[in-house]
């Protein structure tokens, strides 16, 4: 399983290099690609995914379900720069405003817009369709910090204890 | 039900003043009681005060391993969810009329009236334990202990119906990092009369997205029995959380506008207080509407075509028929109120300012002055 992972990561990393490549789209002074094989996750429950230095930002699996059905979303304005930890905004559901916390340090550069008329997204498609924010990476060292899918697993599981 | 101030409660603990740095006083007062379960009352009747002293607590105040319930009443004030319409839940006109404020609070839900004859209450807990369930629990229980034949009974949606008919409490929750808050409201002897001119909403054609408010026809506890007053209510309810949740908390008294114990908690207000906070965060919305206009020759329609984003005003079409109106003068006040806030006071200013330009025509002017009367008396 660790094998198939190990690949699957390398692979991944390799044809995003290729892509970043060809995007001008990070700093030069970056010293390393800004991307990552797949999301890394929060002990706050929200995901981020890095590609070509700039971050997409969502809620997990295990949030989304904890949630019950959103009824709206508020989300950060484009250009809102954001600490770590810092609230940015909240998911209203039928069980409360939910407040979203950054993942990282960085600025908002898109929202999805889709979830004005379409908050429902958030719990169908929440690591997809339902993403929250994206944002730039002021500081990749907070990358480290993060956890990936199988220790977010494991922490879940740690939760039930 | 002991009743004690926040003082006594510092003497009883030695490290008041000892407090650790990193902690404020209160959140260290707390600390050093050692106990899991706390009951705080509110000497402070400001919504504002009152909403930034949950904030406080909230942020402050250790809840892994301990709980609290905060009660609290306020003089008369409109308070809307996080993520709601002020101009599509509520009557802004009368509420200005009769200094009746607007808070948004941070938690979700619907808007509700609040005046010395509501009640509130806020159950704080740590995320784990977030139960509103159990919180509502402890209120028709309270309520059933002092009268067993009452028929009060939790909904789905965590309403509290009277007699399965009439809503006497609405409930609206936030989550946050590591703790939770469940709040509710209880109408023992509320002006009903004025909630009901407050909650109904006066603003046309809005079109939006905000959470919108369910309503319910309501009605008071003392119309069911004329000794069921706020205080009663509120020390069962306290006496209840106790037997409810095995804690011993006597009532403490708090006040919110205590800067030494509670370092921060201005700023707070003042923050629940600003415009930005209470009508900016209105999620963009659009106002498509017709009105009439009347003079004493002449009837016309006009229709007004309005974005607002953050409670500015991001484009205006306001259309006026040309025989009623020159097209320059509708266009130009349309264009002048683009970048300003919804907000009637500013666009007084500019009306004013705008029929100041206005030729020597007393039925121009008359026009026009009916036309930003109009537009005022919408926002």
């Amino acid at each position: 399983m660790a094998m198939r992972v190990a690949f699957r990561c390398l692979s991944a990393n390799f044809s995003t290099v290729q892509i970043s490549a060809n995007r001008p789209l990070w700093k030069a002074n970056t010293a390393r690609t800004l991307s990552t094989a797949s999301r890394l996750f929060t002990d706050k429950h929200e995901w981020v995914r890095v590609e070509g230095g700039v971050g997409t930002v969502g809620i997990s699996n295990f949030a989304q379900e904890a949630l019950g059905d959103v009824v709206y979303c508020g989300l950060p304005e484009v250009g809102q720069k954001l600490e770590q930890m810092e609230e940015f905004g909240a998911l209203e559901s039928v069980k409360a405003a939910s407040e979203l916390y950054s993942p990282l340090t960085g600025e908002v550069t898109e929202i999805n817009t889709e979830l004005a008329d379409n908050p429902g997204l958030v719990n169908k498609s929440c690591y997809e369709g339902g993403w929250l924010i994206k944002m730039t990476i002021d500081n990749p060292a907070e990358l480290d910090g993060l956890m990936d899918d199988g220790s977010y697993e494991k922490f879940i599981k740690s939760l039930d204890e | 039900m002991m009743l004690r101030t926040f003082s006594n409660l510092c003497a009883q603990s030695q490290a008041c003043f000892r407090s650790a740095r990193a902690k404020s006083t209160l959140s260290a007062v707390i600390d050093e009681t050692g106990k899991s379960g706390l009951i705080l009352k509110s000497v402070s009747t400001d919504i504002f005060e009152n909403l930034a002293l949950e904030d406080w607590i909230h942020d402050h105040v250790d809840l892994q391993n301990r709980s609290m319930l905060f009660l609290w009443s306020n003089a008369p004030a409109v308070v809307i969810g996080r993520h709601q319409n002020p101009w599509q839940e509520c009557n802004l006109q009368v509420m200005r009329q009769k200094g009746i404020p607007l808070a948004r609070r941070r938690s979700g839900g619907g808007t509700v009236f609040h005046d010395l004859g509501n009640v509130n209450l806020t159950f704080f807990t740590s995320k784990k334990n977030y139960d509103r369930h159990r919180n509502l629990q402890v209120v028709t229980s309270a309520l059933k202990g002092l009268r067993p034949d009452m028929d009060v009974r939790a909904t789905e949606r965590f309403d509290i119906l009277l007699n399965g008919q009439h809503k006497i409490s609405g409930t609206a929750a936030k989550l946050g990092r590591t703790a939770a808050y469940h709040h509710c409201t209880l109408l023992c002897s509320a002006d009903r009369a004025l909630l009901s001119a407050v909650l109904k909403p006066t603003c046309q054609g809005i079109k939006s997205n905000a959470t919108q408010s369910v309503p319910s026809p309501v009605k008071n506890l003392l119309d069911e029995d004329p000794t069921l007053d706020c205080d009663t209510i509120m020390d069962s309810v306290a006496s209840q959380y106790n037997t409810e949740f095995g804690f011993s908390s006597p009532v403490t008294l708090v006040d919110p506008s205590d800067e030494l114990s509670l370092p921060g908690i201005q700023r707070m207000a003042r923050e629940l207080l600003a415009w930005e906070w209470t009508f900016g965060r209105t999620p963009k919305f659009s106002i498509c509407t017709t009105f009439e206009l009347k003079n004493d020759t002449s009837i016309c329609n006009a229709t007004l075509n309005m974005d607002i984003k953050n409670g500015i005003i991001e484009s205006c079409d306001i259309e006026v028929p040309s025989d009623w109106l020159p097209v320059e003068l509708s266009r130009e006040f349309s264009l002048h109120l683009i970048g300003g806030k919804l907000c009637p006071y500013q666009t007084s200013v500019i009306a004013a300012e705008l029929l100041r330009t206005i030729p020597q025509n007393k039925e121009l002017e008359r026009k026009m002055y009916n036309l930003c009367r109009r537009v005022v008396f919408m926002m």
